[in-house]
């Protein structure tokens, strides 16, 4: 399956779902209504409505597929629509706050690997200016559609300047 | 004259240890310190604008971050018109609910919850703390470390660990180039002992993430948390770097929890003149903002900064319920030296061993101390009978069961042999049998032969540069001769496409089964009501080789 | 008692006079004197230090308070000894060395890796007050390390030599074997309410807007 088409779908499922307050439906591969605690956990009684983000269905990963080759490391990895999944049984639980990091996760999944450890080491102290951060906050935004993670980043800004943390020498 | 009595005594362990009187005004205090702010909360228009007596204009970064993200407001108000006497009264009583606790502590300030714990004697944080920690059935979790960093010892010893019952088992380095073939032994040693077992190393953040997203991990614990601005400055991290951190973990499907502690604001120069505990709230507050699962504290490292003033071990069990009465994963230290004196480090655990926490240790040093590169913990190898019979004699669960000599050699060799067999796939340096000879039998490093460290550490500068991943180790193992070592490691990898047990409080059962806080809930509410061990766990923690058997006299 | 009360009181007392004459410890650091004595050594601080570009140099960054405020560390090694030591290893290995004072943070790792980023070889060594010293290069993200030694109650005068010349080795483009790691579990229970005093003393000389501030070194 085209992996920027999947990513395109979710981004979108995922800003719909920030336009209504995160009340939005649930995404097209869970079940009808909202994934709860009684689904879990999702890898034993939702399984097969679990993708990888490459598109293949959980049901289909095998130990022998690893061995002859045929999944790699990019086949093992969770995808957004399962990491909103697992944010449903968060708030079913009340956990308001883990689900909105598990939903601010599900945005950062398509930023690659280098560039995720690039953008967590500008947000340490002193490292960025304010434009630095702001550059960023716009590249998340819209390169890969993170709107939670691009708030956070332009709430740091705003932060860091207020405190004097943003880059000196 | 001088006392023979008090020479007696001036010579005893205890009197080793270093203490210091109260120091209110550096935060040289437990808590309940005279400098700690009356709680308050002032909401308009949706935003808070006061904090704990603190208005927005004055707010250091964690009053921003803690204001905007840690409490919910729409019962806020409420909440902090309660009486603190009486929100203690009720953690206690119980016909109060979980989660009509939760209700209540979700939705105060650091101020308020300080203050609230304050109110509590050590028996009712207990009782809190039965009450309160978030997965039904407690676990436990250990180092596995040596001063070597030497893989293949790393390897057995955590073969060892899993057939002794950890959930969790985290490693650090002596030399930090080390990481990525201690990450690589710990793996291999846990998946031998017990399948399902997390295993994680600790490193500075962008290292131990990188170890994470490349399948070398499956959980991280050491992502440090400050009371104080400064403080969080030298730990090179803000709040906002920090949750943001979170979020790349779990996009990476890994499980993964902050750590903060009692004493590290004094121990890093900026207390700001706070009591000890309420900067931990501060930091537990933070925690809960970033939208962490949960937490390691307990004063962890900075252990002997507390337990050095009047009340310290009492205030760290303090911070652990505070925790949970934050509804966060409690992982709760027990894991760091802090005494010379084997009465003051039993103590020092009873109040989580006894009360059972989601991981008693974090962790218990699975070598004998002086392998434990966290700078020894308060319990080691050479504590393993001591535990196990503490567990049998007040049937408790803390986590361990007694083992027998041949099942753990047999565990240790295979973890050995496994991580041989993988080195000589991935064309690592080579194992040699003497190493998995010494390996299988040792105590410590000191029964292990020396590697070449260099060798080593060049074979590890390239295999990070080959972009090895936990896909490669389960090729490896498989062709090497050890399949099903090879195929837990794939289960572990599965894990993280579906990501149940980035929940509140995982742990994994038999089968790769996930047991957390969403599907095992804690729901004591009184005598035989919550965790009950079951005849047949009962029958593993009492049973025990060396006692004597009626019927054989 | 191995636990040392007297250096603990002296602490204590020197902490509460300096607290009493302070209005806030931002505005702790005074400038410091042009010249500093400490013991048989005198650090004599001449303005921003320069980056280096010398391929064959390792840079020393001192905390805020190495030998000034305080002169010797958590087990009563003299400061001009332990520097003299560290340079000696340096030298032995046929490489240069500076001295830096970093100002904008006590932590070792910070001022290690500040040290590592003036130094031309990339490769610098931090020592805080109290003896706990790393061994930095400049790539490497500054809370990692290429030797750290922790737990300065273990650091003796011969580890300050070893220190010095891995540190230059790691210059010059080889790799040594590490310092060996020593470990002790009790060093905790005796030594780590005075190392957060020693420490707590070593950040009210932090100046955050300061930068690295260039050193020269003479021995008596």
């Amino acid at each position: 399956m085209d992996q920027e088409r999947l990513m395109e779908q979710i981004v979108q499922q995922v800003m719909q779902a920030m336009k209504s307050g995160g009340s939005a439906p649930a995404p097209a591969a869970s079940v009808g209504g909202k994934v709860t605690a009684q689904n879990y956990p999702l890898a034993e009684n939702l399984a097969d409505k679990i993708k990888t983000p490459t598109g293949k269905p959980f049901t289909s990963l095998s130990y022998d597929k690893v061995i002859s080759g045929e999944l790699t490391a990019d086949d093992m990895r969770i995808s957004p629509e399962t990491l909103e999944m697992q944010a449903q049984v968060a708030e079913s639980v009340n956990r308001e706050a883990f689900a909105g990091n598990l939903r601010r996760a599900a945005e950062l999944i398509a930023v690659p690997d280098d560039r995720l450890l690039e953008i967590y080491n500008a947000l340490r102290p002193y490292r960025s200016s304010k434009q630095d951060l702001i550059d960023i906050a716009n590249e998340l935004d819209q390169k890969y559609g993170a709107k939670a993670a691009a708030t956070l980043v332009r709430e740091a800004a705003d932060v860091y300047e207020q405190r004097g943390r943003l880059k000196k020498f | 004259m001088k006392s023979k009595r008090f020479e007696v005594l001036a010579n005893r362990p205890v009197n080793k240890d270093g203490y210091v009187k109260e120091w209110p005004e550096v935060g040289l205090i437990a808590m309940n310190s005279p400098f700690d702010p009356t709680p308050s909360i002032k909401i308009e228009n949706g935003r808070v604008t006061e904090l704990d007596g603190k208005c927005r204009a004055d707010f250091d970064m964690l009053d921003t971050f803690i204001a905007d993200h840690a409490i919910r407001l729409e019962n806020a108000e409420k909440a902090m018109a309660l009486d603190s006497l009486e929100i203690a009264r009720k953690i206690v009583d119980i016909n109060v609910t979980r989660q009509e606790i939760l209700d209540i502590t979700l939705s105060i300030t650091p101020a308020k919850l300080t203050e609230v714990v304050g109110k509590m004697t050590i028996v009712e944080i207990m009782m809190g703390m039965t009450k309160m920690r978030a997965r039904l059935m407690p676990a436990n979790q250990c180092h596995v470390t040596n001063v070597k960093d030497n893989p293949v010892q790393i390897a057995a010893d955590a073969a060892e660990a899993g057939v002794r019952g950890f959930a969790e088992m985290e490693t650090t380095v002596g030399i930090a180039r080390y990481a990525p073939f201690n990450a690589i032994a710990i793996m291999v040693g846990a998946q031998v002992g017990r399948p399902g077992v997390m295993t994680q190393c600790a490193l500075e953040e962008a290292t131990e993430l990188l170890l994470g997203m490349r399948g070398f991990t499956t959980y991280a614990e050491t992502i440090s948390v400050y009371g104080t601005e400064p403080v969080f400055m030298d730990g090179d991290d803000t709040p906002y770097s920090k949750a943001f951190l979170a979020s790349c973990y779990a996009s990476r499907g890994l499980k993964m929890r902050f750590t903060s502690g009692t004493g590290s604001e004094v121990q890093m120069g900026y207390a700001e003149g706070k009591s000890m505990l309420y900067l931990e709230a501060r930091c537990l507050a933070v925690t809960k903002g970033a939208g962490v699962q949960g937490t390691q504290n307990g004063s962890v490292s900075c252990v002997g900064v507390p337990a050095a003033v009047p009340g310290g071990i009492r205030a760290i069990a303090a911070e652990n319920l505070i925790a949970m009465l934050l509804d966060l994963e409690s992982t709760t230290s027990n894991d760091q030296t802090f005494t010379h004196s084997d009465l003051r480090r039993v103590a020092r655990s009873v109040p989580q061993f006894f009360s059972g926490t989601d991981y008693i240790c974090s962790g218990y040093s699975a070598t004998p101390n002086y392998d434990n590169m966290f700078a020894g913990s308060n319990w080691d190898a050479e504590d393993y009978d001591d535990w196990n019979i503490i567990q049998r004699d007040m049937k408790i669960d803390g986590g361990l069961q007694p083992v027998r000599e041949d099942d753990v050699l047999k565990a240790r060799n295979k973890a050995a042999r496994a991580l041989q067999g993988l080195f000589r796939e991935l064309g690592l340096p080579p194992i040699t049998d003497a190493e998995v000879e010494a390996a299988t039998y040792a105590n410590g490093s000191n029964d292990m032969p020396d590697r070449n460290v260099n060798e080593d550490l060049k074979a590890i500068e390239d295999m990070m540069a080959r972009n090895v991943t936990g896909v490669d180790f389960v090729k490896a193992l498989d062709k090497a001769g050890f399949p099903d070592v090879a195929q837990n490691i794939y289960n572990m990898l599965r894990q993280k496409v579906a990501g149940d047990y980035l929940h509140t409080a995982s742990i994994f059962g038999d089968n790769f089964h996930v047991l957390s806080a969403v599907n095992a809930p804690n729901d004591y509410h009184g005598p035989m009501t919550g965790y009950q061990i079951s005849e047949e766990r009962w029958k593993q923690i009492s049973d025990i080789p060396n006692a004597i058997r009626p019927e054989d006299i | 008692m191995t636990f040392d009360e007297k250096t603990l009181r002296s602490v204590i007392a020197e902490v509460v006079k300096e607290m009493a004459g302070q209005a806030a410890p931002a505005a702790a650091a005074p400038a410091p004197a042009a010249q500093l004595a400490a013991g048989k050594m005198t650090l004599t601080e001449q303005g921003d230090a320069p980056k280096g570009a010398a391929p064959d140099e390792v840079v020393i960054g001192l905390a805020p308070a190495f030998g000034v405020y305080q002169k010797e560390t958590i087990i009563h090694q003299p400061h001009d000894k332990v520097l003299r030591e560290i340079i000696a290893g340096i030298e032995e290995e046929g490489l240069k060395w500076r001295v830096v004072r970093v100002y904008r943070t006590s932590d070792v790792c910070f001022i290690a890796h500040d040290a590592a980023e003036y130094s031309g070889s990339g490769v610098g060594i931090g020592i805080q007050s109290k003896g706990t010293t790393v061994i930095h290069q400049k790539d490497l993200p500054p809370l990692s390390n290429l030797e750290l030694f922790s737990q300065a109650p273990l650091i003796e005068m011969d580890t300050f030599r070893q220190i010095g010349k891995n540190a230059a080795k790691y210059a010059k483009g080889e790799a040594p074997t590490p310092v060996p790691v020593r470990n002790d579990q009790m060093a905790r229970p005796t030594y780590q309410a005075i190392a957060a005093l020693l420490h707590i003393k070593e950040t009210e000389h932090v100046d955050n807007d300061k930068r690295p501030q260039a050193v020269s070194v003479s021995f008596q």
